[in-house]
């Protein structure tokens, strides 16, 4: 049961992260990212390309996120001048496109088969109990990390500045923002904790393929976040732990409901966790940690 | 899983009373006291694989219910778990750790996609857990697995070359492959081409997106050099779609594919016209055997496909293990199947509860299944098979021959 | 020549095959302007729909459409509709949100109900017809001639109708349009109903190609969305001639490119598409 917990931890920290690459777009600059998997996929693909061929790990993890910059920055340039509705879809097929590439391109990738054998740091060393407990300490100081540093921006002037944007793209440029450089700088930063969250998995598991980019991973980090409470790094925090929380439990809905079959239970799960987003959406918008946006003083 | 522990329980109860009903016909087997031995299967329920997990999970548990209507074994019952994979490696990790951190199953059998077994197997090997899985990609079993996973699935080589060799042997000169990426899209090709061009014979493939509503230009392609024998490399859904597109461009020539996509329900969804005549091959035990005809017994469906087989072998196998070794963890397992799946002067048996009867009488096995003989290589390969060969005659599988 | 020929008639068909689900995403996002993830839902509802009057109640094709529309039309308008109402003031992204929510909900209840089973229509194939050594599917002309008159029908229906006028002010300015005293709960209704019904009637034709099971139409949505984007997000025509771009875009793509990656021919149409026309081949107006 303890392993089971240390484990849930850890990828609930990834999730973590994911939630707050996320809110950094969607949250805080207003731009949405269907894509989510597609970027999470580029920085496991990244560090175990990269490890693989030698590089220490943590070097594996810098350029999984760099990665995420370069594609990040790739992304927001093709769908610059996009809306929101274009870019959701343009987001959900730049997903589908880094998994296409995944499974194609077998030099690069192993193709179908996935890379196995992926570096787990200092699993020699401390034996398969003491490496869970360890990269569930380096998970989650990067966890911790990552969201001290977003609080920061969230209050700085920039994090307020990319508000701006989200409110009012046209009235941020009037005050004489470059709003196009700050979508350019949010979306790149965002990309590259998502990288970074992929890269930590695909050295925990020591496994990736092809089949880790589906869409359900974006799906249950928009739950969390909704959740948790969109636009604020805590909310995020709390909805990535939250959401594998979650799902996990929706695991023993099968004690309640006697007498199904198994497909029967299964799709009643994925019934949960759809309605669990619906329902979010119309009682708790705001999640349980509700952006702390000071209002605007009455006229 | 209360649900399945009230089902056991009532059960259970049925079982004690025919285990003293019955005690005169099997008096090695007592009534199934003692914790229960849990073992786990870990399917594709929703997701890309879930035309195939049901049915695999329906057959696991009609052995687990048969043994343990017999009294269990050692003297305990089994409690049969079962998790969704949804067909995702990620959803699929987190299964299994739950199965091997909380339920501390004793074996996991089942995994389907090649990349769900690749990610749960060395959480396995880790926990020291069995893993027997169906899984077609040839470097599962090149995994450091130390023992603990078997692969039910003959591997590509073997059947790349049958299906080169009955393209062969029905008179195609030249073949055309058509596949999604798959991780055996390359080696089943290569070993096609092998068997094709050793009797002078060619070989031509192409790799297709596995989505598409239509193959059109695909199909246009494939028929382009008229090749004598279309393969079928896909699953289910996708082959449904070829094949209509396939029968649209009026090709006349032969057609073969695995039995696990060209099977009932496939034929049960597309118009007759379309899939009669193909040609189908599947992992399959000598002429003669019964567990085949048992399966389909035990489970009410007609033409169980090659998955569903394979793994009512591997509970099977798993039961007969854990019964000869006197002990139920995962390390047990791994020293024993071999024991039972291939015994030297062992007694042929096709089912649990006759090796269960045969093992309380000190006798030696050797399991031969539904899918084949379940012979392994020290990797966890199979060592060989036979193949059955069938074709679509007026709508229904039929069985062409055994070799 | 030839070859080139038969791929862009190829095309064609492909892109007729999509070209009725994509007018059914558009309609609901020319009026309610979000892009609704539970289209999937919707057709893999009227594929089930379609396949239980043919199979079970013995219904001849040509009943089967009406049948789907109605079912996918009716069932999603009301669900959509109920499920999504709410959302609508927190913007489009929200409301795309919940739709995807609601698009999961919808696959399982249908996978809780039928199973992962695949199943067909009970309906005979027709081989192609063949004329100077091109081949032409018969149902695929049908369904080219049929989305072009569904096509026809809705823009019709938008022009001239009291309610497509209702809907057409709603999609230009809803505030005006509650100011003219024309009720946008009812008009939203309408646009779901014929997005969903359009939807149902894609998913019986998809389902005729393909096979019918929970996943029908989660396997077309991002090609739904790709012809739709194409034409221009919301706009009727734009839709039609979407999807038959990128069928054409596909097919012909598979002469040069490597097959496996037919999705990705979608996407690189799109960005190109929206690098140069921000807002698609034939704009955003509606109809």
């Amino acid at each position: 049961m303890l392993s089971y917990l240390i484990f849930a931890l850890t990828i609930g920290g990834i999730y973590a992260l994911l939630a707050l690459s996320l809110n950094l777009v969607w949250g805080s600059a207003g731009m949405v990212n269907l894509g989510l998997a597609g970027f999470f996929g580029v920085g496991a693909y990244a560090s175990a390309i990269a490890t693989g061929a030698g590089a220490p790990v943590v070097f594996g993890w810098g350029i999984a996120a760099l990665a995420g910059v370069a594609v990040g920055l790739l992304v927001t340039f093709a769908t610059l001048r996009l809306r929101d509705d274009y870019l959701a879809i343009v987001t959900l097929g730049f997903a589908e496109m880094v998994r296409l590439v995944a499974l194609n391109e077998r030099w690069l990738t192993s193709g179908a088969d996935g890379i196995s054998g992926i570096a787990a740091p200092m699993k020699a060393e401390l034996g398969t109990g003491g490496f869970n407990l360890f990269y569930l300490a380096v998970v989650s100081l990067i966890v911790l990390g990552v969201w001290w540093m977003l609080a920061r921006l969230d209050a700085s002037p920039y994090g307020r500045t990319l508000k701006a944007i989200r409110e009012d793209q046209e009235l941020a440029r009037f005050a004489g923002k470059p709003v196009l450089r700050f979508k350019y700088e949010a979306f790149a930063l965002s990309a590259a904790i998502a990288a970074l969250a992929g890269a930590l998995y695909a050295h925990f598991q020591s496994y990736f393929s092809p089949d880790h980019i589906q869409p359900l991973i974006t799906i249950y980090i928009f739950l969390g976040l909704t959740a948790g409470g969109v636009g604020r790094p805590a909310g995020a925090v709390a909805g990535g732990y939250a959401v594998l929380l979650f799902i996990e439990a929706t695991r023993f809905a099968a004690d309640v409901l006697p007498g199904l079959k198994a497909v029967e239970v299964a799709a009643f799960r994925e019934i949960l966790i759809g309605a669990a987003l619906l329902i979010m959406l119309h009682l708790k918008p705001q999640g349980f940690l509700p952006e702390t946006m000071p209002k605007a003083p009455k006229p | 899983m209360r649900r399945m522990r009230m089902d056991i329980d009532r059960r259970r109860l049925l079982a004690g009373t025919a285990a003293v009903a019955g005690s005169l016909a099997i008096p090695a087997v007592g009534r199934a006291q003692g914790a229960p031995i849990r073992l786990a299967t870990l399917l594709p329920l929703t997701g890309a694989g879930g035309p195939y997990g049901p049915v695999m999970g329906k057959a696991v548990r009609a052995v687990v219910d048969e043994v343990n209507g017999a009294g269990g074994i050692l003297g305990r019952r089994i409690e049969l778990l079962g998790e969704d994979d949804q067909t995702n490696p990620e959803a699929g990790v987190r299964a299994a750790r739950k199965l091997i951190d909380v339920d501390k199953v004793s074996a996991i059998m089942g995994t389907w996609a090649s990349a769900v077994t690749t990610a749960v197997a060395p959480l396995c090997w880790g926990s020291g857990t069995f893993l027997a899985t169906v899984s077609g990609a040839d470097s599962i079993t090149a995994l450091p697995h130390q023992g603990f996973l078997v692969r039910t699935q003959p591997n590509t080589t073997l059947q790349g070359r049958k299906f080169g060799e009955f393209a062969l042997s029905q008179g195609a000169k030249s073949v055309f492959f058509l596949t999604p990426q798959t991780p055996f899209a390359d080696s089943q090709f290569n070993n096609i081409r092998a068997a094709m061009e050793k009797a002078g014979g060619k070989a031509e493939r192409l790799i297709y997106d596995d989505k598409k509503p239509a193959y059109r230009t695909e199909v246009d392609q494939a028929l382009a050099g008229r090749p004598d024998a279309l393969i079928f490399g896909g699953y289910t859904p996708d082959t449904t779609v070829l094949l209509k597109d396939v029968f649209r461009a009026g090709y006349a020539g032969r057609k073969i594919a695995f039995g696990y996509s060209v099977n009932a329900k496939l034929l049960e969804g597309v118009p007759p016209e379309v899939a009669e005549g193909i040609f189908t091959i599947s992992p399959s035990p000598a002429e003669g055997s019964n567990a085949y005809r048992r399966l389909v017994k035990l489970i009410g469906v007609e033409s169980p496909d090659p998955y569903t087989t394979q793994v009512y072998d591997q509970i099977n196998l798993i039961i007969l293990a854990m019964a000869l070794a006197g002990e139920t963890n995962g390390t047990a397992i791994r020293d024993n199947i071999r024991k039972v799946s291939q015994a030297a002067g062992g007694a042929m048996v096709d089912n649990a509860l006759d090796g269960l009867q045969l093992i309380a009488g000190k006798k030696a096995v050797n399991y031969d299944g539904a899918s084949g003989p379940c012979d392994f290589t020290d990797a966890g390969d199979i060592q060989d098979c036979r193949f059955r060969y069938e074709q679509v005659k007026a709508g229904r599988i039929t069985l062409v021959k055994i070799a | 020549m030839n070859a080139f020929i038969q791929a862009l008639a190829n095309g064609v068909m492909t892109g007729a095959l999509l070209a009725v689900p994509a007018i059914g995403f558009s309609a609901i996002f020319a009026v309610l302007r979000y892009p609704s993830f539970a289209i999937a839902g919707w057709v893999t509802l009227g594929a089930f729909a379609g396949w239980i009057a043919n199979t079970k109640l013995g219904l001849p094709s040509y009943a089967l459409l009406p049948v789907a529309f109605l079912a996918a039309g009716l069932i999603g308008g009301v669900v959509e509709d109920r499920s999504l109402r709410l959302l609508r003031p927190a913007g489009a992204l929200t409301v795309a949100i919940g739709s995807i929510g609601l698009n999961i909900i919808i696959e399982n209840v249908i996978r809780f109900l039928a199973g992962n089973d695949l199943r067909g229509f009970n309906l005979p194939l027709l081989p192609d017809w063949r004329f100077a050594g091109i081949r032409i599917g018969p149902q695929q002309a049908e369904n080219l001639v049929m989305a072009a008159s569904i096509m026809v029908a809705v823009f019709l229906f938008l022009k001239f109708s009291r309610f497509g006028r209702g809907m057409r002010a709603v999609a230009d300015n809803p505030d005006l349009a509650r100011l003219k005293g024309i009720d946008p709960k009812r008009i939203s209704f309408v646009a779901l109903f014929l997005g969903c019904g359009l939807a149902g009637i894609g998913g019986v034709l998809i389902g005729l190609d393909t096979s019918i099971d929970p996943l029908t139409g989660y396997r077309v949505l991002l090609s739904v969305f790709a012809a739709a984007v194409l034409g221009g997000l919301g706009s009727i025509p734009g839709a039609v001639a979407g999807a038959l771009a990128l069928g054409i875009a596909e097919e012909l793509a598979l002469l040069v490119a490597p097959p496996t990656y037919r999705t990705g021919v979608g996407f690189v149409a799109i960005l190109l598409m929206l690098t140069f026309r921000p807002r698609g081949l034939l704009g955003e107006r509606a109809f």
